[in-house]
């Protein structure tokens, strides 16, 4: 068995949306350790009434990312060694969501905004109609390729400065699956979504500071994908079709 | 308590739980769908997890009949016939309602056609997928359906217990705890789907979703309800092995590393598969996990207790790029998968056994339907890899449909009104749930870890009657000690540690039915292998198990034969010509 090292300092924010504050706790650090399981540990040792949410374990779910040490991250996949700093965690609940209890967030608004920006497929065709033939070296399909393996984690969410000054902004994972749609050659409703994210808190709020990005656990790039948008709204606009 | 009433009210959110729901409220645009989710939309169980992908007749040379003859062979001629072969028929018209109506995309040939690639014991490529991810893909498009539908939502809402109506010939409702508050909450509908989800969590090394704990199958056991074939946990050979403080360990990699050409060795660096089988790593996935166990219990041993996977000798680079996400998680994880070495051991992976109902979801109890891993039938004694996503959105389906008929007033099934619920039983079933907090607080995470321990140990890989007998002694005593196990009552909101104790009492209980039905399998087939009874016996004379439990609270066992209803041991679908075509 892995032999503990030493202890890590680990804060956890403990409370509700009105009244939090941070409660420390000591965690013996072993060799595999994700922030995930910090966490866990202190559930089963120390805190049995500790809130947190988690599902899959291995990034695909995009239910347990948190912030830690101040940045947005997946936690299940997150190796203690990564990110601890001198010794010291910091482990409180995703920015810009309003919190149910300690680590755990009330998703709602993130995905009433995915709806919002039409993030769902409009069918032109039905189950009783031939697959599309789209290759996949088609320009569009490898736009939408580039940018659809978004597991929802909200971390690009919690990232952006934008969603923090406006909370009615509709954020980069909604926006960056309406970009993905939009480069769907079997889609019908692409002018109905280019109006749907142009609306004033959509697409065009984006200062491009590239958190997104930056935190995203996938490496997309929702920055570019909402830049493509503003492009294509734009485009729209001077059809007329907008 | 809150109460409220709905048309037609599904469990679960995965694969299946969601095709219900789009289908219904298709079916029935008037009636009140209602999905309730142990965790968030589409965001927990196991569909989401899928690697491998979905399996469909669709090929030039392949036909429903090929897909149907591997899924029976696959499956030990013991899966339900009429099952089996909707799924195979199903999945062709499904799998192009996925892309053409849900919005997927699936990976295509660069002429823009269809790809699909080879999968394990199949005899045709007939895998539908989307790079390894193919479950995000199938799950984000059906969650955005589903959200941007008239369905009512309850998520974070865990189901606590099937309850019947007042006279008991018909469902009621389904008693919830709000997960969010501790609240709970009573649901009546006139139809309800169970769509949990199984998942084999009771081993000491697992790979589903942690939300998944066997909670439908509990609840259907503890109604008087009819499980087969529940000895039959199926076990995929490379689960990573980190320690027992990560709840990365046990979390799959991919079977594409062996078939790739890894290599598996003992914790002296030693291959050893060639010892057990001439395809070496490149065997079955039984086999491999029989041999890793064999190993283990030989004590040729890895730090953590395993054995190891090594792929380079491959070329560290070319393992990079040929495997990016599996490397890219392995090193996140701190293990350097392209180059090193890394920790394996069998992983409980899916489980076969389930509810039993017919092909249209219908169950015993007039009211009630199953679908996905929460049934029993379709797979027989092993699941084909590809096989699971294909049967949880095709019967989710078929629920969706027959549900909806069914509640119609002319269908004559009577179940278009509501009906009067068992009301002692709910309050039965609350102080069930409240037990804990009467209790002196004790260590639910030690008595889940013993669980796994004596699942694995007795119950696990490689079984035998006096492990199974010792194995049900321990279940026993674990179940009294787990009984004296208490929690603090301090706050109910989002309180996972209580939802560990009712995680527990679920597993325990499907515990106790796995081993039960293993001891009365005296053959080995597929998933189930018996030390003391190797072969598989006559295909013949293939029978199921069934475990009941009576009003005592005991498990009663029967063996019923296997109907052969479309094609019988030794025959077969395929006429010469589709052989040659195939080969072709």
């Amino acid at each position: 068995m892995s032999q503990s090292k030493e202890l890590l300092q680990v804060s956890v924010r403990r409370g509700t949306e009105d009244e939090s504050g941070l409660s420390t706790y000591e965690v013996p650090q072993q060799e595999s350790q994700t922030i995930l399981d910090v966490v866990t540990w202190i559930q089963r040792h120390r805190e049995p009434s500790l809130s947190y949410r988690f599902a899959c374990r291995v990034g695909m779910c995009g239910s347990c990312a948190m912030m830690v040490n101040g940045e947005p991250r997946w936690t299940c996949r997150t190796h203690v060694q990564k990110v601890l700093r001198d010794g010291r965690l910091r482990i409180e609940p995703l920015r810009n969501l309003p919190v149910i209890r300690d680590l755990v967030c009330d998703m709602t608004e993130f995905f009433d905004k995915w709806t919002r920006a039409k993030g769902v497929f409009e069918p032109t065709e039905t189950r009783d109609d031939e697959f599309a033939a789209i290759k996949p070296s088609d320009p569009k399909r490898m736009q939408a390729n580039a940018a659809i393996e978004c597991i929802n984690c909200a971390v690009c969410y919690a990232a952006c400065d934008t969603v923090n000054l406006n909370r009615a902004y509709l954020g980069p994972a909604a926006l960056n699956r309406a970009w993905t749609l939009a480069n769907d050659d079997r889609d019908g409703a692409y002018y109905d979504r280019l109006a749907a994210v142009s609306e004033s808190d959509g697409c065009m709020n984006c200062h491009s500071h590239q958190s997104c990005m930056t935190y995203c656990p996938n490496e997309l790039n929702p920055t570019a994908s909402i830049a493509g948008l503003k492009r294509l709204a734009s485009l729209a606009y001077l059809k007329g079709k907008l | 308590m809150e109460k409220h009433d709905t048309d037609i009210l599904i469990i679960g959110a995965g694969g299946a739980g969601m095709f219900a729901a789009l289908h219904a409220q298709k079916a029935a645009p008037e009636a009140k769908v209602t999905i309730a989710v142990k965790g968030l939309l589409g965001k927990c169980g196991c569909t989401r997890m899928v690697q491998g992908g979905y399996n469909v007749a669709i090929g030039n040379g392949d036909s429903v009949e090929r897909h149907f003859m591997d899924t029976i062979i696959g499956g030990k001629w013991l899966p339900h016939q009429d099952m089996a072969w909707k799924l195979c028929e199903t999945a062709v018209v499904r799998i192009h309602e996925l892309e053409n109506e849900i919005g997927c995309f699936f990976d295509r040939h660069p002429d823009g056609s269809m790809h699909q690639k080879a999968f394990a014991g199949q005899s045709f490529d007939r895998t539908v997928h989307k790079g390894d991810l193919t479950g995000i893909e199938i799950i984000s498009r059906l969650m955005e359906q589903v959200l941007s539908r008239p369905i009512d939502r309850l998520e974070e809402h865990r189901a606590l217990a099937l309850i019947p109506s007042k006279s008991g010939n018909a469902l009621s409702g389904v008693l919830f705890v709000d997960m969010r508050s501790g609240e709970f909450r009573f649901v009546r509908a006139k139809a309800v789907l169970l769509a949990t989800g199984g998942g084999p969590t009771m081993y000491k090394y697992h790979t589903p979703s942690g939300d998944k704990t066997m909670d439908g199958l509990h609840m259907a056991l503890r109604l008087g309800l009819p499980l087969r074939d529940m000895e039959m946990v199926q076990f995929h050979p490379t689960g990573l092995l980190g320690g027992s403080d990560t709840r990365m360990t046990g979390t799959v990699l991919e079977e594409g590393l062996r078939g790739a050409g890894g290599y598996l060795l003992d914790g002296a660096e030693r291959r050893f598969m060639f010892d057990y089988d001439e395809k070496g790593e490149r065997a079955t996935r039984d086999i491999v996990s029989r041999a890793i166990f064999d190993e283990m219990r030989k004590g040729h041993t890895t730090t953590n207790g395993g054995v190891y996977i090594s792929m380079g000798h491959l070329g560290p680079d070319n393992v990079r790029e040929k495997f990016q996400g599996m490397v890219k998680r392995c090193a996140d994880c701190g293990f350097d998968l392209a180059g090193g070495l890394v920790e394996v051991v069998p992983t409980a992976h899916y489980f076969m056994g389930g509810l039993v109902c017919d092909a249209d979801t219908r169950t015993e109890l007039p009211g009630l339907y199953v679908a996905g891993e929460d049934a029993g039938g379709a797979h027989g004694s092993n699941r084909l890899g590809g096989n699971g996503v294909a049967n949880s959105t095709v019967y989710g389906g078929v629920a969706g449909d027959v549900m909806a008929a069914d509640i119609d007033p002319h269908s004559g099934k009577f179940l278009h009104a509501l009906r009067e619920s068992d009301e002692d039983l709910i309050t039965a079933e609350i102080e069930r749930t409240e037990q804990p907090f009467a209790k002196k607080p004790g260590d639910i995470h030690e008595l889940r870890q013993k669980l796994m321990d004596l699942m694995w140990d007795d119950v696990g890989v490689m079984r035998t009657r006096d492990q199974l007998v010792n194995g049900l002694e321990k279940l026993s005593d674990l179940k009294d000690e787990f009984g004296e196990c208490g929690l603090a009552d301090d706050n109910r909101t989002f309180n996972l540690t209580w939802h560990d104790w009712l995680n527990m009492q679920s597993l325990i209980a499907i515990s106790e039915t796995i081993a039960q039905a293993a001891l009365w399998r005296e053959n080995s087939r597929g998933a189930h292998y018996r030390e003391d009874f190797p072969e598989s016996g006559n295909m013949e004379d293939s029978y199921f198990t069934v475990v009941r439990q009576d009003t005592e609270g005991d498990l009663n066992v029967s063996r019923e034969p296997v109907e052969f209803t479309i094609v019988k041991p030794g025959e077969t679908l395929l006429d010469e010509d589709s052989e040659t075509l195939a080969a072709v």
